[in-house]
């Protein structure tokens, strides 16, 4: 009763906790939502194929994938056979696909995979529109889209096939080159369809079989797993998601990493604001618990109202900010994938899970905020209820001292680690160190905040506004601390992810300058590579990408593959190390067709253009469909279709500017979702505060001074509050940036500058500053007749 | 009721105020008994020891008969709701709660459901049975410290203690508490230990307890005039002096 009374009656003074709930709830359940709509799903290309067949798993990659082989000819043969023997399996159908764009379009990751055998188009149940199938080698239906027009752009896929009707023809680029084809008919599935012999004689070979079945589902699966043993891994219904592509998953991987920080770093903002406030709600109320425990409330009782009331405003703000997230989600969704993040056909869909883990972390983030506030509230004497002046006791408690001890102590550990730990960890690390380091400077903050008061208020020692915004101040120091943490984490996070992305570049900018030969090269345009066509008759040295599988021992490793023009078999250092290979000793490779040989290692080289060098004939000959990356020309360059000359250099500057506009991107969303946050969190706390002292600012003009003279105290105390959250979270940041930086000098064996992003920094504690000023001015200016 | 050579030091170490000096005192059950003496005299800290409010630094005190010394904050907390009652000069009432639900919240916090009517009754005693849904904001001030003496009254207590009640009222108001008071003591033998600094309040006690220092410079068993009161009281503040 008593806590729901309070709730109702109070609701003002709660809603800086619900704002706080509701906002972080909202964005925890809007980026999960992202997250858990982006897992694999089953193609749509083999919805008419409930149960299918994938290639063996030989181990598992460095993006956590199982690495899966291919077939060989004649064990695809044989698979097939075995699975059409059984009577419910009406088709066993090979699925393989290739390159292949229409001549005059931009690739946007997906003509790798436009590229299809007609018998697959039933895998997808998809039927021809006109015309007959193709029946040989240049001809083609095709489908209403080809997969390699820019998603989000719909008068492009009506154009798309356009003017294609059976008996004309289409200009293509392949992995051959420019080719011609016959159109034979058209289409309502995506992609390119050939004949089956020419489509398995394109691919680099076939990792999936699709069935199409009749009767029960799971019985099919279970008797085809029978039938074939450890040739295949039979994936079912939603298991069809293992077959997503893996040009599909790496799109999904980069846009989950973005993915996973937002929900990491939302729900650290969240635990934080959250948290916090609740902690100043109940330090606000002192009083008014005092007045319970007169009443006659044990400490437990006090403690359990507070829980109660705590809960009934967690569920109330996450029944509110859950839906708020779950319904911006999908706005989110086409951006993601018109900037490749998400494959195209993504779309966010209601997941229960996500909203509802954020309503509970919601509960539990504010149950457990208020557990340290309610424990301290709950030993408030109550005598402090007769006590007029409120002015705290301690600002240090002893849980302070150690919880902010630690926290510090596991942050600098965490940096002093950094350069032990893999490349990719780092990022992590560094942002975990630093949200240890800024919650153990906000917990810590009531040490520095007296000193740092009396230093910056020293020129105004003179004047009232001076003395009063000083005392002010330090009588209420956790005040200060809890208004100034908001800041703290806004300008902290600030620094750290702008200066990390600065540090980073520095020292990429300057190792990417360094290698790079003043020459010509030719280099992809439009297109995922360049064509066989575009580098035979180029003078230069050109490199085929593929990837082949090192079996060692009972082990097997993937590794990317380069196929250059007259080399040896050539392993880096590292990966000769990885397979336990030495000069002389042979190593066994499986290629992108399935095929298998030995081959003795020639050369271990810490310069190889890839972990492992072939001859490049030997590439092309178990890889048909792999791409040149880009040639480094050494004569004048011949013409050709998809591809473009231009120099080293300039080639060099935008592969890093592309990726730089990824990692800028990154940076927008992160900083725009952790500070637009913290910023709200700033003038939530900072209205809250001020609010609750409107008796005191009553006392200061009934003892004369002007509304101008409150005001001007008012916002003193705000820009107080924001420059020491700026200080204290700029030294954070400048501090964890320091063991970013160490961790990438020691990684790269050479000095780097350390890139403290001022501009960034000044700019969101200023944008603080103002949002303070304007939060503390309402309260006041609400109630201008103070002296009433 | 009773209180054996207590003594109260604030401060630490070298920086210590005596604010009480092994006093010693008993209060009977159905008395009233009004407590006086000039500021600083420890009249308040007297009382918030006796009510177990603030731990002392020696001595003894007994609330019923219970000694609270070893009690746990719990226990004591328990054994104030139950035997004890509070008004204050401020009425600490609680302002997101009606008049009624202030006066059943000790029952409540006790986990006692108040019998059917107790409640109104326990209003209707101190004359404000139609402002039952009323929030402290709505009542006046002598208003409040009538909810205020309902609540300490709603859980028949073994003393109420009374700290300045009438303090921030104006005269009627002032004397309308103070005969509730007064009626408590003779209608339902409630015992009373009230601190005033005013005489005209203190002439509605039973006896006067004089304070200065920190020690009990007299007890003067009433009913006691107001004019010997403040007769009394100035020649104690002169001796101060």
């Amino acid at each position: 009763m008593t806590a729901w009374a309070m709730v109702r009656h109070r609701f003002a003074s709660f809603a800086g906790t619900f704002v706080a709930i509701a906002l972080g709830v909202a964005v925890v359940a809007g980026s999960v939502t992202l997250y858990l709509s982006s897992r694999p799903q089953p193609p749509e290309r083999y919805r008419a194929s409930p149960v299918m067949v994938q290639a063996p798993s030989v181990g598992i990659n460095d993006y956590g994938e199982p690495e899966i082989r291919s077939w060989t000819p004649d064990e695809l043969a044989e698979v097939s056979g075995r699975l059409e023997q059984d009577p419910r399996i009406t088709a066993a159908i090979p699925d393989p696909f290739f390159y292949v764009q229409r001549q005059g379009t931009a690739d946007h990751g997906m003509a790798r995979l436009a590229g299809h055998s007609w018998s697959s188009a039933a895998l997808g149940g998809y039927q021809l529109a006109t015309g007959h199938a193709p029946a040989k080698k240049g001809e083609v239906v095709v489908g209403a889209s080809q997969g390699e027009v820019s998603v989000g752009a719909p008068a492009d896929e009506a154009g798309a096939t356009a003017g294609l009707v059976p008996g004309g023809t289409i200009e293509v680029l392949t992995a051959v080159g420019p080719e011609t084809w016959t159109v034979t008919g058209t289409t309502d599935g995506p992609g390119f369809y050939v004949s089956d012999d020419d489509a398995l004689a394109r691919a680099s070979g076939v990792r999936v079989i699709g069935l199409t079945v009749t009767g029960d589902q799971e019985q099919v699966a279970d008797g085809a797993q029978a039938r074939i043993g450890g040739a295949g891994t039979v994936r079912a219904g939603p298991e069809r998601a293992a077959l997503e592509p893996v040009e599909v998953t790496r799109i999904r991987w980069i846009g989950a990493q973005l993915l996973i920080a937002m929900v990491t770093l939302g729900a650290f903002a969240t635990v934080f604001v959250v948290a916090s406030t609740c902690a100043l709600t109940a330090a606000q109320r002192r009083r008014e618990l005092g007045l319970l425990r007169t009443a006659g409330a044990t400490p437990g009782q006090v403690r359990r109202m507070m829980y109660a009331e705590t809960a009934l405003i967690a569920v109330f703000a996450g029944l509110v900010g859950a839906p708020v997230g779950s319904a911006l989600a999908p706005l989110l969704a086409r951006p993601m994938t018109d900037l490749d993040l998400e494959p195209p056909g993504f779309e966010a869909t209601w997941q229960p899970a996500a909203a509802g883990g954020a309503i509970l972390l919601g509960l539990i983030v504010a149950l457990a905020g208020v557990a340290v506030a309610a424990r301290r509230a709950s030993r408030v004497p109550p005598l402090a209820a007769l006590r007029e002046a409120a002015a705290e006791t301690r600002s240090m408690t002893p849980a302070r001292w150690v919880f902010g001890l630690l926290s510090a102590a596991g942050g600098a550990a965490l940096l002093a680690a950094m350069p032990a730990m893999a490349t990719q960890s780092k990022t992590t690390a560094g942002m975990g160190a630093a949200m240890l380091l800024i919650t153990a400077a906000a917990l810590l903050a009531p040490v520095v905040i007296g000193p740092l008061v009396r230093l910056v208020t020293a020129p105004w020692r003179g004047s009232a506004t001076g003395m009063v915004v000083r005392e002010g101040t330090l009588t209420g120091v956790r005040r200060v601390a809890s208004t100034a943490a908001p800041v703290l984490v806004t300008v902290g996070m600030t620094v750290l992810l702008v200066g990390m992305v600065a540090t980073i570049n520095e020292a990429a900018g300057v190792d990417e300058a360094a290698d790079i030969p003043a020459a010509t090269v030719l280099a992809p345009d439009g297109t995922p590579g360049l064509s066989e066509a575009a580098v035979r008759g180029q003078a230069g040295s050109s490199r085929l990408d593929t990837r082949v599988l090192v079996t060692h021992g009972a082990a097997t490793t993937g590794e990317y593959a380069a196929g250059i023009a007259g080399s040896a078999v050539t392993l880096t250092p590292e990966a000769a190390g990885e397979v336990g290979a030495s000069v002389g000793s042979a190593i066994t490779l499986r290629f992108a067709d399935g095929a298998q040989t030995s081959l003795p290692v020639r050369r271990i080289d810490a310069g190889a253009a890839a972990p492992v060098v072939l001859p490049r004939d030997l590439v092309r000959k178990h890889d048909p469909d792999a791409l040149t990356s880009m040639v480094v020309l050494t004569g004048e360059p011949r013409p050709a279709a998809g591809a473009r000359v231009m120099t080293a250099r300039g080639y060099a500057e935008e592969q890093v500017a592309e990726e730089g506009d990824l990692v800028d991107l990154f940076l927008r969303v992160l900083i725009g979702l952790t500070a637009g946050y913290t910023a709200i969190a700033v003038s939530n706390t900072l209205l809250m505060a001020t609010a609750a002292r409107r008796q005191e600012f009553r006392a200061l003009r009934l003892a004369g001074a002007g509304l101008g003279q409150v005001l001007r105290v008012t916002t003193a105390e705000a820009v107080l509050a924001a420059v020491v959250g700026a200080l204290l979270g700029g030294a954070v940041g400048v501090f964890s940036l320091a063991g970013v930086r160490a961790a990438v000098e020691d990684e790269l064996g050479r000095k780097v500058a350390l890139m403290i992003p001022w501009d960034a920094g000044l700019g969101v504690t200023a944008l603080c500053a103002l949002l303070a000023v304007g939060a503390t001015a309402v309260p006041v200016l609400r109630r201008p007749g103070l002296a009433r | 009721m009773e209180i054996r050579a207590v003594t109260k030091r604030y401060g630490q170490a070298d920086n210590t105020v005596t604010a009480l000096d092994a006093v010693d005192a008993r209060f009977d059950p159905g008395t009233f008994t009004a407590v006086m003496g000039p500021s600083g005299s420890g009249k308040s800290t007297l009382l918030h020891c006796a009510a177990g409010l603030d731990r002392v630094t020696s001595g003894e005190v007994l609330i019923d008969g219970v000694p609270v010394k070893d009690l746990s904050e719990r226990a004591l907390t328990r054994l104030r709701r139950s035997r004890v009652g509070f008004v204050f000069q401020a009425f600490n009432l609680i302002p997101a709660l009606t008049a009624a639900q202030n006066v059943v919240l000790p029952l409540r916090l006790a986990g006692r459901r108040p019998r059917p009517g107790e409640v109104a009754a326990m209003l209707a005693e101190v004359g404000l049975a139609e402002r039952a849904g009323h929030r402290p904001t709505e009542l006046s001030g002598g208003q409040q410290q009538r909810v205020a003496i309902a609540r300490a009254l709603v859980t028949r207590p073994a003393v109420i203690f009374a700290d300045e009640p009438t303090g921030a009222l104006d005269a009627r108001s002032g004397l309308e508490i103070l005969r509730l008071l007064r009626a408590a003591v003779d209608r339902h033998g409630q015992t009373i230990v009230m601190v005033t600094h005013d005489p005209v309040a203190a002439a509605h006690a039973d006896r006067v307890l004089f304070l200065a220092d920190g020690r009990v410079v007299d007890d003067v068993a009433g009913p006691v005039g107001a004019e010997k009161i403040a007769v009394h009281t100035a020649r104690l503040e002169e001796s101060a002096r």
